[in-house]
């Protein structure tokens, strides 16, 4: 299937809505792009305003979900969408889902800098600091690779997705590990030892939601449901991608 | 992206159809309509908006056609019939005994049901009402004709055989030739009576795009069988069930979130 697909309805309007909705939700992608940026940079630097700024796109996130939402609802009362024309809908939707609760996972991280700011700290005082950066560049990274693949219904680069996203799985585990060790002697407040695993919890959601997007990309392009595919035919369908 | 173009395209959303943003073209007050002692429309009031798709949906015989034919006063050719209320077309009352009706059909175009071009060629057909109104102008028969048959899809299927007999064209074709020959006369409004039951599901998608077209140049009123299409080409729907008017509202909102439980058993498929 191809993005031209798209465009070649005897229906414009069809044409038009697809279209429409096939942008918004790379305008939104590129929303919590902008989001998780603004994490990483905020974490590293300690950069409050930065912080408040993931706070508010968060809401604009929230309303571009409803947007997406209500152009599907219309779209599928209306016209009758069947095959990939259908699949782009329900993907949509879904996308739309994870896109959402990643912008809150990074509200999540935003606080942390919010909170240390006020304690009048930094970040990297913080146990698990190395693990939050990698999780919050990873995560990045990731989210840039699948709305590529959906901008372009291109899966070339999906399946790097599934195995960064076990990659940061275990930047994850180290971070948690590291978090815990350090409760008994660290000096600092344990609320703010709380709020950082609250932080690579969030972080690891969001890698977590970019390989829920990669799934779902799969599903339109191939129409090929690989949800709960166990590992070893998942490693097999994914070889087959490259 | 800054947060200006963000709340620009947010906007869509509030920019949605709403009546009460409207031009009205056609105003409907308490409008009945008999047929002898049986009354087939009930006090429908309706506000149709000008250069938008306004469809009609409904069980048979829930009125639709009835009052889609009171728009041009075609049911004055029913002996039986009587009407009650108001109909103004940009103010002017409709029904008033000093309206002439033939000059009202010239503002308010039919297509019907069935193709039914004259068996004459193809330019006659387009051409025919421009000449009851003694136009005979070649030039501004041309251009007129070239002009409507753009504007139904149809020019570049039948520009080189403009002569040939109009009965021999496709029935698809057909039906855009009487769309044709109703917009030659450049109407305000234009009637659509089930345009498309007769046709195939391509002429039927073809026709459905042009209706689309069409109604930046005018009102377009259209009355269908088919929930779907009424989904697919109209702005607002109005749902009627035994004379009554039932909902009325955009289409996007009478298919997503119809306030009527009625409404919601019909678009359904619950109703009875």
């Amino acid at each position: 299937m191809e993005r031209q697909e798209f465009k070649s309805h005897i229906s414009n309007q069809l044409n038009q809505n697809l279209e429409g909705l096939f942008n918004q939700i790379l305008e939104m992608g590129g929303l919590v792009e902008r989001q998780l940026e603004h994490v990483i940079t905020a974490v590293q630097t300690g950069d409050v305003a930065l912080a408040k700024e993931v706070l508010k796109l968060d809401k604009i996130i929230n309303r571009e979900e409803m947007e997406i939402d209500r152009q599907c609802a219309s779209v599928l009362a209306r016209q009758q969408p069947a095959a990939s024309d259908l699949r782009l809908i329900i993907m949509g939707i879904r996308i739309a889902i994870d896109l959402e609760r990643m912008g809150d996972e990074a509200v999540k991280v935003a606080k942390l800098v919010i909170k240390m700011h006020s304690s009048q700290l930094r970040c990297n005082v913080l146990p698990g600091y190395d693990a939050l950066v990698e999780l919050s560049i990873g995560g990045h990274a990731m989210l840039q690779k699948v709305l590529n693949a959906f901008a372009r219904l291109e899966l070339k680069e999906v399946s790097s997705v599934f195995a960064d996203e076990e990659a940061m799985d275990n930047v994850f585990k180290n971070g948690i590990q590291i978090v815990n060790d350090s409760f008994k002697e660290s000096e600092l407040d344990a609320e703010l030892l709380l709020e950082m695993v609250n932080a690579l919890r969030a972080s690891e959601r969001v890698t977590d939601h970019s390989e829920n997007i990669a799934e779902s990309i799969i599903y339109l392009v191939q129409g090929r449901d690989i949800r709960n595919m166990d590992s070893e035919k998942l490693q097999a369908f994914l070889a087959k991608l490259d | 992206m800054s947060e200006q173009t963000i709340s620009v395209t947010l906007d869509r959303a509030s920019r949605e159809m709403k009546l009460e943003n409207e031009k009205i073209a056609i105003e409907v007050k308490d409008w009945d309509l008999f047929y002898g002692k049986k009354q087939a429309l009930n006090s429908v009031s309706m506000l149709v908006p000008e250069n938008r798709v306004t469809a009609f949906i409904g069980p048979s015989g829930c009125g639709k056609s009835t009052l889609l034919r009171c728009f041009n006063r075609m049911n004055d050719l029913i002996d039986i019939v009587s009407v009650d209320g108001e109909m103004t077309l940009h103010g002017d009352d409709m029904y008033s005994k000093s309206m002439d009706v033939a000059a009202l059909r010239r503002r308010v175009g039919m297509v019907f049901q069935k193709p039914n071009p004259f068996p004459k060629s193809i330019y006659e057909n387009v051409a025919y009402g421009l000449r009851l109104q003694g136009i005979n102008d070649k030039a501004v028969l041309d251009e007129t004709v070239e002009w409507a048959l753009k504007g139904a899809g149809l020019w570049d299927e039948v520009k080189d055989r403009l002569n040939e007999n109009a009965l021999g064209l496709s029935g698809g074709q057909q039906q855009r030739l009487c769309i044709a020959r109703a917009i030659a006369i450049k109407p305000d409004v234009l009637l659509l009576d089930e345009p498309t039951s007769a046709l195939d599901p391509i002429s039927t998608l073809a026709i459905e795009e042009l209706i689309f077209e069409l109604k930046k140049d005018f009102t377009i009123l259209i009355v269908t069988h088919n929930m779907q299409q009424a989904a697919r080409v109209s702005d607002y729907t109005a749902f009627m069930y035994m004379g009554e008017l039932i909902e009325y509202t955009d289409t996007d909102s009478l298919f997503t979130n119809p306030q009527k439980k009625r409404t919601e058993d019909y678009i359904t498929g619950r109703y009875g």
